[in-house]
């Protein structure tokens, strides 16, 4: 039984089928690459695999579960998180704010406190606060807590949006793009960040990602998407020579190599 | 405790102490009639509010207000219910329904589900207008009974019939709604609400259920505008179903308008558009083929002069003070 199994996964808009027949099996702890051209459907692919976006075909099973027509929340709850493409966060909120609502599923609604808090509750308020604050130097930002999101550059923002996937204790996390208009030194760091994740918390990524040259120092193993079909999967050294990718990324050859 | 908290805290106690010395100073029929009028508008602003932290506008709360309205005065009138129990039956009827078509109602984002609730608000109406047998149809509903003889604790038998008296139940009913209303959004609750605000997606990513927490902010919102309205109908003790009566799509323009004046940032900017225009719309009673278009201008003055309402005036006035404005 592996960790995640897709098979047969196909996905049409209208008559164009942006990811068809899909098989791909993720090993629990792995680093997985999803590389390919513009419109190959790696997006498609994270959003069917995070639920934002249903399957029109086929079967994602996560842990021997079945999770192919769960919403995203439920598969949260299952331990799969998102980092979305866009730097899509809680604008409105400070960092500290931002990680707190990761942590949604870890602490309850309590009716009564809306009236009055017991001492227990305020103990509990401040452990989840300590929690946070761990989260948030884990990534780097502990300093930045009291800013608003909306405030902060675009590389932090990254970062922020990595720190409220982490808040919600995934097993799986799904980075769309996660280095994408960065600084080298920024790229860097993601980099480091993904890689020490997976060694201390073993938790497996997925990452979409258009710079070549992160992918393949970072991934365990590669699959290709070219028109919403899967061409090519292996080692990032088999995959750079692979003939059939080659010729998907017609013209940008110095970027593979 | 902080300087802000502490200001809050004043500004409630001086807000209700206000409220309560009013109608004695004043000590006019019509003054306190327009002031009972006030405190359900502030609470029916307040509430459609509320719609407004999942990041939706309403176009029909006041069909909730007419559903409550009408059920508390058919429950008095035909079932003989004291309105002590069907003040809050008027609420959990406008919550129940409002819950049921939540589900349908917040698959769809902005100007869809306001088309959807203006059009639900304009269905509540016309059921009132057509079931003649059960609401009294054209005729409207009359001849129900007020508020009547409740016993309130410590206070033993009122008489709530007399419009003094139906002033503070008014202001007591919508002082704890307001407060019940303010402590829901600064908990867990109001919390992720705004989150759901901000970035549904990545909310319902991390595990928030979106859909479900966002029919509880409708319905808990449609509760209270039940409860508005149940505290309405037994305040006129008369209710028609007609399109340019307290129930037609004029009322929920009011609603916003109050809501947008007031400023929508905080809590109490409803409040206080509700009771700055509320005034306005009476002093403008002379004139009254002129009151949408006073109230009009008035909005639109607000918004390109101070678009974050009423509210924003005082740290306005202490930025500038402070030399900060620009």
């Amino acid at each position: 039984m592996g960790f995640l199994e897709i098979r047969k996964l196909t996905r049409f808009f209208g008559g164009l089928a942006a990811v068809m027949e899909l098989d791909m099996d993720v090993g629990q702890g792995q680093i997985f690459g999803l590389i390919g051209p513009n419109g190959a459907g790696k997006s498609t692919v994270l959003n069917m695999i995070g639920g934002t976006l249903r399957a029109n075909q086929g079967e994602i099973i996560f842990n021997g579960k079945e999770v192919t027509k769960l919403p995203s929340h439920m598969r949260a709850e299952q331990g799969i998180a998102r980092v979305f493409q866009e730097n899509l966060l809680f604008s409105s909120f400070t960092v500290l704010e931002n990680v707190l609502v990761g942590y949604h599923l870890q602490s309850q609604i309590d009716l009564s406190s809306i009236f009055f808090k017991t001492r227990s509750k305020r103990i509990q308020e401040k452990a989840l606060k300590r929690r946070v604050l761990d989260t948030l130097e884990f990534v780097g930002l502990a300093e930045y807590s009291n800013e608003l999101a909306i405030n902060l550059p675009h590389g932090i923002q990254r970062l922020l949006a990595l720190a409220i996937a982490l808040a919600s204790q995934p097993q799986l996390l799904l980075l769309d793009e996660p280095v994408t208009g960065m600084t080298a030194e920024e790229v860097e760091t993601m980099l480091i960040m993904i890689r020490t994740l997976r060694e201390q918390r073993g938790i497996t990524c997925i990452i979409v990602e258009h710079n070549l040259k992160a992918v393949m120092g970072l991934c365990d193993r590669i699959a290709v998407l070219h028109f919403g079909r899967k061409i090519a999967e292996g080692l990032p050294e088999e995959i750079v020579e692979n003939p059939a990718v080659m010729e998907a990324y017609l013209g940008t050859e110095e970027d593979v190599t | 405790m902080n300087r802000e908290s502490m200001f809050k805290i004043l500004g409630c106690i001086g807000a209700i102490a206000l409220a309560i010395a009013v109608p004695l100073l004043l000590s006019s029929i019509y003054w306190t009639s327009v002031l009972t009028m006030i405190v359900i508008n502030s609470l029916m602003a307040a509430s459609l509010r509320t719609i407004l932290t999942i990041g939706e506008f309403s176009l029909g709360h006041v069909g909730f207000m007419c559903l409550g309205a009408y059920a508390s005065a058919l429950l008095t009138m035909k079932a003989g219910l004291p309105f002590g129990l069907t003040l809050p039956v008027a609420g959990l009827m406008s919550g129940l329904v409002a819950f049921v078509l939540g589900y349908p109602f917040m698959r769809v984002k902005g100007i869809y589900f306001a088309i959807l609730t203006l059009v639900t608000s304009e269905s509540f109406r016309l059921l009132a207008f057509n079931w003649r047998n059960l609401t009294g149809g054209i005729d409207g509903l009359i001849g129900f009974p007020g508020a009547g003889v409740l016993s309130i604790p410590g206070l033993g038998q009122v008489d709530f019939d007399g419009f003094t008296e139906y002033y503070y139940l008014a202001l007591a009913v919508v002082s704890a709604s307001l407060f019940i209303l303010y402590r829901l959004e600064k908990s867990k609750l109001g919390f992720t609400w705004l989150a759901i605000r901000d970035a549904d997606k990545m909310a319902g990513a991390v595990g928030v259920n979106v859909l479900r927490y966002k029919v509880i902010a409708f319905s808990i919102a449609c509760f209270f505008a039940g409860i508005g309205g149940g505290l309405f109908a037994h305040f006129e003790r008369a209710l028609g179903p007609y399109p340019t009566a307290s129930f037609g799509i004029i009322t929920t323009l009011y609603l916003l308008t109050y809501m947008v004046v007031g400023g929508k940032g905080k809590f109490a900017g409803p409040i206080m558009g509700a009771i700055v225009l509320s005034l306005v719309y009476e002093f403008a009673r002379p004139v009254e083929e002129y009151q949408p278009m006073i109230i009009g201008a008035i909005a639109i003055v607000m918004v390109m002069i101070i678009p974050e309402g009423l509210v924003s005036i005082p740290e306005r006035i202490r930025k500038w003070r402070s030399g900060i404005l620009d």
